[in-house]
């Protein structure tokens, strides 16, 4: 199971990036086509981060996870740094657990 | 931009041992897949109990951007078909963006390319050898927050990639659209389907160049 998706994602990475250096591309994509490729990944990633923020678990976020997500994109927007965005976010995420719990 | 991968490397290596990946399981993604954020993306699928054509079908649709960045690259590439195929395996978005300004600049030489690239690609593996082994060590993921450091960690991907409104549009469009999903028991194709949907906003979206 495991080693099928790592093989079967190797091989579609593999493709995507090998395919334009083998095949020549006709020149200019629609423009509509290359906008969409373009917010593709940040969607996907986007998409991977919503539930864990606002659902984890299955349950409707106490708070303590999109509080932390608030904090992140504040961080990250203010210093540009990916390292200090996600400690603090681990950070604040540990804390409003805790106060949570008592 | 060789920091960073350290940066994001040893995270990854971290992370990916706290979902219970094996490590060979964990050197095999990043030596022969070597995409950053669809790693972390396949941890936490992996960690969701997701089957393996959705694992397989969302690193596609995070990768389809690289058809772009070889075209673009391609007509630099005046050699052999062998070596344009090994150049494939190495092409990362940071290796694009150096690569695509050299050449900018007037310069022919694929050897800049070739260092850059095989650089990034060796500084990943290390660090994420480096994070596997000390992994473990982090302690109990839940108490200290550390099962938020994936989650986190898309977060600040996404908004240092924010380079226009639309962009910022489309991240929360496809979060909400997903966890919209996830709590109607969608949950399985949750990610790829709001990924894949929430894009096609920029279709109606008027707004300027990046900046």
């Amino acid at each position: 199971m495991t080693w099928l998706a790592i093989a079967g994602s190797a091989v579609v990475t593999y493709v995507v990036r090998a395919f334009a250096f083998r095949v020549a591309l006709p020149s200019g994509l629609p423009r509509g086509v290359s906008r969409y490729l373009d917010a593709l990944p940040a969607a996907i990633i986007a998409a991977l981060a919503g539930p864990a923020i606002l659902v984890p678990g299955g349950a409707p976020t106490r708070g303590p996870e999109l509080a932390a997500a608030i904090v992140v994109v504040a961080v990250v927007a203010w210093r540009r740094n990916l390292l200090l965005g996600v400690l603090s976010g681990v950070a604040t995420v540990a804390v409003l657990r805790l106060v949570l719990a008592a | 931009m060789l920091i960073t991968v350290l940066v994001v490397g040893i995270p990854f290596g971290i992370v990916a041992r706290q979902a219970g990946l094996a490590p060979a399981e964990i050197v095999a993604m990043s030596v022969f897949i070597f995409a950053g954020a669809s790693q972390f993306a396949m941890v936490q699928l992996f960690r969701d109990g997701a089957a393996w054509p959705v694992i397989v079908a969302t690193v596609l649709l995070i990768n389809l951007r690289h058809v772009l960045m070889a075209a673009a690259l391609r007509p630099h590439f005046d050699v052999s078909v062998a070596r344009r195929l090994a150049a494939a395996f190495v092409l990362t978005d940071e290796a694009f963006a150096m690569a695509i300004g050299w050449f900018r600049r007037g310069r022919t030489e694929l050897a800049y390319y070739a260092t850059f690239a095989v650089a990034l690609y060796l500084l990943w593996n290390t660090a994420t050898v480096i994070g596997m082994l000390a992994g473990p060590s982090i302690g109990e993921p839940r108490r200290f927050g550390v099962d938020f450091a994936i989650t986190a960690t898309f977060v600040a991907i996404v908004v240092l990639g924010v380079r226009r409104r639309s962009d910022a549009i489309v991240a929360v469009a496809a979060a909400l659209l997903a966890a919209a999903l996830a709590a109607l028991g969608a949950s399985v194709i949750a990610v790829v389907a709001a990924g894949a949907l929430a894009p096609l906003l920029v279709l109606f979206i008027r707004d300027g160049r990046a900046a």
